[in-house]
């Protein structure tokens, strides 16, 4: 059913098609300068910004939680979060560390809000 | 010579056992009469020495003392500068190592091949330096061994237990969760997850906040001025931590560096507990990862077993209890049992199945053909939790015609989107020109056990292939001919 095509980083970036916008977390599209030379490591640089440029987010609208969401729904969100930014917080990337600290205090004080102190 | 000698490389300590005659594991103390070694490095600044341990934590100038190494080990650019030179961390760790080789090795003689215990979500290049470190120091790593793993094969040793074990790791720098399954002498890994920094170094920060704040009101002046002060305090607020794991109310007398006057700190467990009850939380969420990645409910486990130091604090047995409905059991003594186990897994290694602690794949454009959908993805092709050692192929498509040539990235990551994972390498592949796009290329990852990755490329039309290990630059990574060099100068380096 799935067709997996080849793409190195430098043609992902060159081939003008942006990466897949993630439908959870508000992210910004990822603006990766240049890819480093063969066999070395690449760091992906500046993603998901977690400041916005414009007004200080809410936990929850960090998290991408609304208020027609289930208790189910946040429950999900928040351990589909949890995995990718505790992860995030052993990145290569020192940007994606330091957002993933602040990202994981969002998830904490969202969860805390809407399922009580542990 | 010690036959089977385990170390527990730890954030804020460091202990070596060795596996007696008659099959138990004992920590061997070092030169100073301590069972565990601070893993403290001080650089003096009048005599070519370097003082590893409570030495080096307790009276040294902080410019030249160097805490919690192992934080840094999986930055590829930290390094430490000291008398105009760049020290690696690995360098550092190096230092540690050679200290309880020395001194261990008094009481139960030569030490040359070493298991030596990680946390669960090292990556690759932590793993590697660590490596580094243990050679520098004139140690061959025999296995690297994940923390909770090591702690899970003490408990079941001590305790003789059977059915699933949840290790909830709770250490100086790091928080490791792993559930195993124990048959017999058989123990499986199911998975581990890990945080990092989370530890009793954190709670230390926050109770040190609370110190400078109760300071603040009593006297308007600022508790510490300089890094040396900060560091007293920060050890008086790790003794008040300890306390509170024991009395409910905790009194302090502290002064600053300015004669600024004396004020009274007055802690509860409970106003403690309320300052790290986010911490914990976070420590909370990271069980129910765990859980949640093998498809078990707390119901499913039979034993949750506590390790680390930062165990002792009330607060996280009451919490998992609460989760779990049954109380946790402690590994022993939680300081000493992961150098313990990594001395028992050194003989028992062959009847431990462990796993991937990382999903390793590639880049590529996936089209879903019954939505029409396209979109660049994580590729994986070694997930997660695959017993290792491990090897698995996926075929790819090339994406261009006339390709010359195919370049592969190596991610680190589970997470679908690109973003959220780490491209560790690259894997570059001539091949023969004029060919149309949608050729067959096949990439193989394969995982040792020491939970190193290597990538193979396989052109299935031109036959040409090129296998590589990866490998990491930066300030902090060293290179091979780097690594003999220095390698060379720890050796011959006074290490007290």
């Amino acid at each position: 059913m799935f067709k997996r095509v080849l793409q190195s980083l430098s043609k992902s970036l060159g081939g003008g098609k942006p990466a897949p916008a993630a439908p959870l977390p508000p992210v910004e599209a990822p603006a990766v300068s240049k890819a480093a030379p063969p066999s070395q490591p690449v760091k992906q640089s500046t993603p998901t910004p977690v400041t916005p440029a414009k007004e200080v987010q809410t936990p929850e609208e960090l998290c991408g939680i609304t208020a027609a969401m289930t208790k189910a729904e946040i429950s999900a969100q928040l351990k589909l979060l949890y995995r990718r930014y505790n992860r995030g917080a052993s990145s290569l990337n020192a940007k994606v560390r330091l957002d993933a600290d602040s990202m994981l205090d969002a998830i904490v004080a969202v969860r805390e809000k809407h399922f009580g102190e542990i | 010579m010690a036959q089977y000698v385990g170390i527990d490389l730890g954030t804020t300590l460091s202990g070596l056992a060795y596996l007696k005659s008659d099959g138990n594991p004992e920590i061997v103390p070092n030169a100073d009469g301590e069972r565990l070694t601070p893993s403290v490095v001080y650089f003096d600044a009048h005599e070519d020495v370097k003082l590893v341990g409570s030495a080096a934590r307790d009276g040294g100038d902080p410019d030249r003392t160097i805490f919690q190494i192992k934080r840094f080990m999986d930055d590829p650019e930290h390094v430490i500068k000291i008398d105009g030179r760049d020290w690696a961390p690995s360098e550092i760790s190096a230092m540690i190592l050679a200290k309880l080789k020395r001194d261990c090795s008094r009481i139960i003689g030569d030490i040359d091949d070493v298991v030596i215990t990680v946390p669960a979500n090292f990556n690759e290049l932590a793993r590697k330096s660590t490596i580094a470190a243990a050679e520098m120091a004139g140690m061959k790593v025999k296995r690297l061994v994940n923390e909770p793993t090591a702690a899970a094969v003490y408990y079941a040793h001590n305790q003789g237990v059977q059915g699933r074990v949840l290790v909830y790791d709770l250490g100086g720098g790091t928080l490791d969760v792993t559930l195993l399954e124990v048959t017999g002498d058989n123990i499986r890994i199911l998975t581990s997850e890990g945080a990092r920094h989370l530890g009793g170094s954190n709670f230390d920060e926050i109770l040190l906040g609370a110190y400078d704040e109760q300071y603040r009101k009593q006297t308007g002046a600022d508790l510490y001025s300089d890094e040396r002060h900060r560091r007293r305090v920060l050890q008086a607020a790790e003794d008040a931590k300890k306390m509170l794991s024991k009395l409910q109310r905790v009194n302090d007398t502290i002064a600053n560096d300015k004669d600024g006057g004396i004020a009274r700190i007055d802690l509860t467990r409970d106003g403690f507990e309320k300052l790290v009850n986010r911490m914990l939380t976070r420590t909370i969420l990271l069980v129910e990862q765990a859980l949640d990645s093998v498809n078990l409910k707390p119901k499913d486990i039979d034993h949750v077993v506590l390790v680390g130091g930062s165990t002792r604090l009330p607060k996280v047995k009451t919490i998992l209890e609460k989760m779990f409905g049954k109380p946790p059991k402690s590994c022993g003594n939680v300081d000493e049992c992961v150098a313990l186990g990594a001395a028992l897994f050194a003989k028992k290694s062959a009847r431990i199945q462990e796993i991937c602690n990382a999903s390793y794949g590639t880049l590529a454009m996936v089209y879903n053909a019954e939505t029409g959908e396209e979109k660049l993805m994580n590729s994986v092709v070694i997930p997660k939790n695959s017993p290792i050692p491990c090897s698995r192929t996926q075929l790819y498509l090339t994406s261009e015609d006339d390709e010359k040539l195919i370049e592969v990235d190596i991610t680190q990551g589970e997470d679908e989107d690109s973003r959220f994972v780490d491209v560790i390498g690259r894997l570059s592949l001539e091949v023969p020109p004029g060919r149309p796009k949608g050729c067959e290329v096949a990439v193989t990852f394969s995982y040792d056990e020491n939970q190193r990755v290597r990538a193979l490329v396989v052109d299935k039309q031109s036959g040409r292939s090129r296998e590589v290990a990866v490998n990491y630059k930066g300030a902090g990574v060293l290179s091979d001919e780097e690594l003999k060099r220095r390698s060379h100068h720890l050796r011959a380096m006074r290490i007290e």
